[in-house]
């Protein structure tokens, strides 16, 4: 029986080419987005589980408020990771990681330098921690000596070729020697580790050895005992602030008690993180990888929800717009004693055949487009072929799917009566046609959701790009690693400036970009009470920042090299001198300390208030910053008088290698540093934007097919009309109009949804964009325009048939 | 004059070969004449009719209605000749299963850019002219096959076509029916000098005519 449902239910469709052209595509298409996002959704939520015991290893963060200011971070301090293993019985192991981001490396007897972006210091433990094991060389030893270094299988081929790189030696930033002593396979893509190739020891790091319990600067992950409860050790870790922190502090602030520290609004707050959170629930300033939000998540899901729907819809509308093709079908049929039943099996056969047919174009599609999703979405995702549990669920939805889309259309057709069916089409010419209406509102209502939230985070997007930063990022070249020309730096700065595309340069590590940074308490004028501390960001700067970078003094006056003083001089931002609650012409003179408790502390003397900057992402608020002159080359900021790049970059990078023979010439525009930040939301903004089209598509083809399906239907009356003298232009209008009425009421649903929505998603910004009304009527304008444009194909085409042929075919 | 065929011809061409669907036909049509089409089935009848209400062209020849050559005009221009000046009646009636009876009437003014009150006044002289203002709010579906063809003809007649073409209009009704679109045409003709061509296959009814026109193989004999 099944066999042959089949064979008619594969005869009717190829009877009907069109028609069964619009479902196959539109349902491959919803079903190959759904897979996209069900893969990526699925990459996303398995982050780092792939570790063993992933389950039991978590991370120290720690929220502080100290002088103003409160960061909280992935960091927590030196002595911490040893203190917990020895103090804490549940605390089988624990690891640090202190990473110093890209770094230059080279084979020992060689000169040119490759730069390799990820780079940290890390404890011996951190094999044993991640259950990783080395390719070659001697776990247990590895990593134990000062100066020794593991890489990854990739870096170590990158570097050594076909040659075994073990027991060799390299020189990283022209001044370390480290001796390789293993290689580890390459860390999972979907691991927070995954761009990381060099691992140094731990050993070697001076500061890693010392007791400051004050200073955060060391990723520490802990791995419990089997059954042991992480929230029994939130109290436990607390409590080392007052057993530890405070004695510590005490160096500073003679006789603190944590009593005190509290009660001057201080704050210190240690607590964990799961090893298998951090990746959706964790966005510290100081992340060691970038990380994704369970938001996004949620985002993507329910637009893979919204695709498959859309295309389901779209069977359902398509088939029972069909029906009144096949009524006189089922009229035989039932007069020649087919039961209900039969044909409902008959119908569903038929819609099972075209969503598994659909299944296999929607396979080929994914396999198609994943490579270049994998580039949008930054991430390595395959088709778990071999997977079974793959394969049930793929056909465990298909079915399910099938099933869905297949009934409604089954139930309304089995149900025709014959009588009335084989007395023609007239009595039917209803059949179905409130709920496919309500279904193209449904699906036009998703599209327009999708446009609208497309467009606001195009604005939002645009307006980041184009807010006013209170620095100036146009035709700023910035020199990477500076610091690998030595003190030839500051030759090549003046000669760069020499330069006559050149209007200025500055030479420092502390760009207006986001990076890490850490805080610095200052007292103020000698007072050692605590209301009186400041926390700020110390950047050290030359004489020619502020003019490169384009800030703007609001109070008092520049560095300037005639004043000797100036080296001790500071400037500062709006934003500190509001938290000494002073204005930046009272702020002026002012004198801060960040040494007080030692023998002779230092003081430093307020000559300038700048305008605030954005120096972090837009979503957050400004903190206090401070700019003090000093010899800092983490790179060089050029600012060219010039939008003609490539010349000046020529004679840049000749400057360079003249000076800093060896040393590769690496250069970003501070434009593009400036995008990278909002990568997240540009590739999200990019991943909407496929969507959208997609489920723009699935809904065009749909109305592409309700369209072509009214129009034949209406063929005698478009005819009549013709004869009775209505032109081209009123019947394509007519046949038009009807569509565009359901496309206003879905844009009418649509849009405070969209409002709401997308009014949520902007609270994430400090400063962000309103949604205006040119939003909507964009969006609105384009559904209509995208809908005129499908239908009127087909009214056009209905509209200029000959009417003596459409009343011949009576 | 109101029409003029000269040498007209039509074919088309299939499988490489010429079909001729009319050879060289000539007619003068005056008005106030009311003429009988005959001929066996498929041999143009309904072409001919078509291309007299230029709702089809033709390949060779000329056409002349009302002094215009109806061959040299723009498409535009030749669909208002024909809104203004004729109507159709159907075999098959052709009414708008999802309108009523009243709706019907007005379909073809709404075309041509009548105010509402003055389309209100039409329909409503039409209704009562047929005796049919008691079905206004039907659907066709609710009519006879008879009373459907008298709605199709007050349609024709609606906007004070000149020519009234009918492509046998009684083809689906029985006998008396049938006499009676006769008996109405005849008045037509004779009392409001509509001109009229239909295309019928009962001698009888062709008998109504003034004149009658027979096509063997799209040619005129
Ligand atoms: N577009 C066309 N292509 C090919 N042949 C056509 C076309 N239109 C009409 N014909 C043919 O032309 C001939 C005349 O058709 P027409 O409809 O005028 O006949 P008729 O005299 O009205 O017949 P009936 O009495 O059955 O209505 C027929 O043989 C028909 O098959
Ligand atoms: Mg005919």
């Amino acid at each position: 029986m099944f066999k042959n449902h089949l064979k008619i239910a594969w005869r009717s469709l190829k009877k009907q080419p069109f028609f069964t052209f619009l479902n196959i595509l539109g349902l491959s298409i919803g079903m190959a987005g759904g897979l996209l996002v069900s893969l990526y959704i699925y990459e996303e939520l398995s982050f780092d589980t792939m570790f063993a015991d992933a389950d039991r290893i978590h991370r120290i963060n720690v929220d502080v408020k100290f002088g103003g200011t409160e960061s909280e971070m992935a960091e927590a301090s030196a002595p911490m990771a040893e203190t917990m293993v020895t103090d804490f019985p549940q605390v089988e192991l624990a690891t640090r990681f202190n990473t110093v981001g890209s770094t230059l490396i080279r084979k020992e007897g060689t000169q040119k330098n490759t730069r390799e972006t990820h780079t940290t210091f890390v404890d011996q433990s951190f094999f044993k921690m991640f259950g990783l094991d080395v390719l070659e060389g001697n776990m247990a030893s590895a990593l134990t000596e000062p100066n020794t270094l593991v890489l990854t299988e990739t870096a170590a081929k990158k570097h050594f070729g076909n040659n075994s790189a073990l027991g060799k030696t390299v020189i990283l930033n022209n001044t370390g020697t480290f001796t390789v002593t293993g290689i580890i396979p390459d860390l999972p893509k979907n691991s927070f580790l995954r761009d990381y190739s060099i691992f140094m020891s731990m050993a070697g790091l001076e500061d890693a050895q010392e007791a400051d319990w004050t200073s955060n600067n060391y990723y520490t992950f802990i791995k419990l005992i089997p059954k042991a409860n992480i929230l029994d050790l939130q109290q436990p870790l607390q409590d080392m602030v007052g057993k530890y922190v405070i004695p510590f502090a005490q160096r500073y602030f003679p006789g603190i008690t944590l009593e005190q520290f509290e009660a001057a609004g201080n704050r210190l707050h240690y607590y964990t993180i799961a090893l298998t959170d951090i990746h959706l629930n964790s966005d510290l300033s100081d992340e060691m990888s970038a990380n994704s939000s369970l938001q996004n998540i949620y985002i993507l899901g329910l637009v893979g929800l919204f695709l498959v729907l859309l295309a389901s819809v779209n069977f359902m509308n398509l088939s029972t717009a069909h029906s009144l093709k096949r009524g006189k079908e089922v009229g035989i049929r039932k007069t020649l004693g087919s039961t209900r039943s039969k044909l409902l099996q008959q119908f569903l056969t038929e819609s099972g055949l075209i969503t598994f047919i659909s299944l296999v174009f929607a396979l080929v599609l994914t396999l198609v487009a994943l490579p270049l999703f994998n580039i949008l979405a930054g991430r390595a995702i395959e088709i778990p072929f071999s997977k079974p549990l793959f394969w049930i669920v793929l056909l465990g939805t298909t079915v399910v799917l099938g099933i869905a889309s297949g009934s409604y259309p089954a139930f309304f057709m089995s149900r025709f009566i014959p009588s009335k069916v084989l007395k023609g089409m007239g009595n039917m010419k209803t059949g179905g046609g409130n709920i496919r209406n309500v279904l193209v509102i449904f699906q036009f209502t998703i599209s327009v959701f999708l446009i609208v939230s497309t467009i606001v985070v195009y604005h939002q997007l645009e307006f980041i790009q184009n807010k006013d930063l209170g620095y100036s990022k146009g035709q700023v070249l910035i020199i990477e690693n500076a610091f690998a020309a030595g003190d030839d730096a500051h030759v090549i700065k003046e000669e760069i400036r020499q330069l006559g595309q050149v209007a200025n340069v500055t030479l420092t590590g502390f760009l207006p970009t986001p990076s890490i940074r850490s805080n610095t308490s200052f007292f103020i004028d000698g007072s050692t009470e605590q209301e009186d501390a400041i926390n700020m960001q110390v950047w050290t700067v030359d004489m020619d920042y502020l003019p490169t970078m384009g800030l703007q003094l609001v109070a008092g006056r520049d560095f300037n090299k005639a004043f000797t003083a100036d080296s001790t001089g500071v400037i500062v931002n709006e934003a500190a001198v509001k938290i000494l609650g002073k204005t930046p012409k009272e702020a002026l003179g002012m004198r801060l300390s960040n040494d007080l408790g030692q023998e002779n502390p230092s003081f430093s003397k307020i000559i300038g208030v700048i305008k605030d900057f954005h120096y972090e992402t837009l979503r957050k608020d400004i903190g206090a910053v401070s700019l003090s002159i000093g010899d800092s080359r983490g790179s060089m900021a050029v600012k060219l008088n010039t939008a003609e790049y490539a010349t000046s970059l020529a004679s840049i990078e000749q400057i360079w290698n003249k000076l800093a023979p060896g040393q590769p010439f690496s250069y970003r525009f501070m434009d593009d540093a400036f995008n990278t930040t909002y990568q997240a939301e540009q590739k999200l903004g990019q991943i909407f934007m496929v969507f959208t089209s997609l489920s723009i598509i699935i809904a065009c083809l749909g109305l592409f097919g309700l369209a072509a399906f009214n129009a034949e239907k209406r063929t005698k009356e478009i005819g009549v009309r013709k004869v009775l003298g209505a032109s081209v232009s009123q019947i394509t209008y007519k046949l038009t109009i009807d569509f565009l009425k359901l496309v206003a009421i879905a844009i009418l649903i649509s849009l405070p949804i969209g409002w709401y929505a997308m009014n949520q998603w902007l609270q994430d910004f400090s400063y962000r964009i309103s949604i205006g009304w040119e939003v909507f009527a964009m969006a609105a304008l384009l559904a209509v325009t995208i809908a005129i444009i499908t239908v009127s194909y087909q009214s056009i085409k209905a509209a200029i048939v000959n009417p003596v042929r459409s009343l011949r075919t009576e | 004059m109101l029409l003029q065929l000269k040498n007209i011809f039509k074919w088309v061409n299939s499988g490489g070969q010429r079909i001729f669907l009319l050879k060289d036909i000539n007619l003068d049509v005056e008005e106030g004449e009311f003429i009988s089409i005959m001929g066996p089935s498929g041999s143009g009848k309904s072409t001919l009719l078509n291309v007299i209400g230029m709702l089809d062209g033709f390949n060779e020849g000329e056409y002349q209605f009302l002094d215009e050559s109806v061959h040299h005009l723009k498409e535009k221009y030749r669909s208002n000749l024909y809104k203004e000046y004729i109507g159709f009646v159907f075999q098959s009636y052709h009414l708008l299963d999802d309108l009523t009876v009243r709706e019907n009437l007005e379909m073809p003014l709404l075309y041509k850019k009548f105010k509402a009150a003055e389309r209100k006044a039409m329909v409503a002289d039409m209704l009562d002219r047929f005796q049919i203002v008691g079905k206004k709010d039907l659907f066709p579906a609710q009519l006879s096959g008879g009373q459907q063809q008298l709605v199709g003809v007050a349609r024709a007649l609606i906007s004070n076509p000149k020519l009234i073409l009918a492509d046998e209009p009684t083809g689906n009704l029985n006998s008396q029916q049938s006499e009676e679109i006769m008996q109405l045409f005849k008045k037509l003709n004779e009392q409001d000098g509509v001109t009229i061509i239909q295309v019928t296959h009962s001698e009888k009814n062709a008998a109504y005519g003034s004149r009658i026109i027979n096509l063997l193989d799209g040619r005129k004999v």
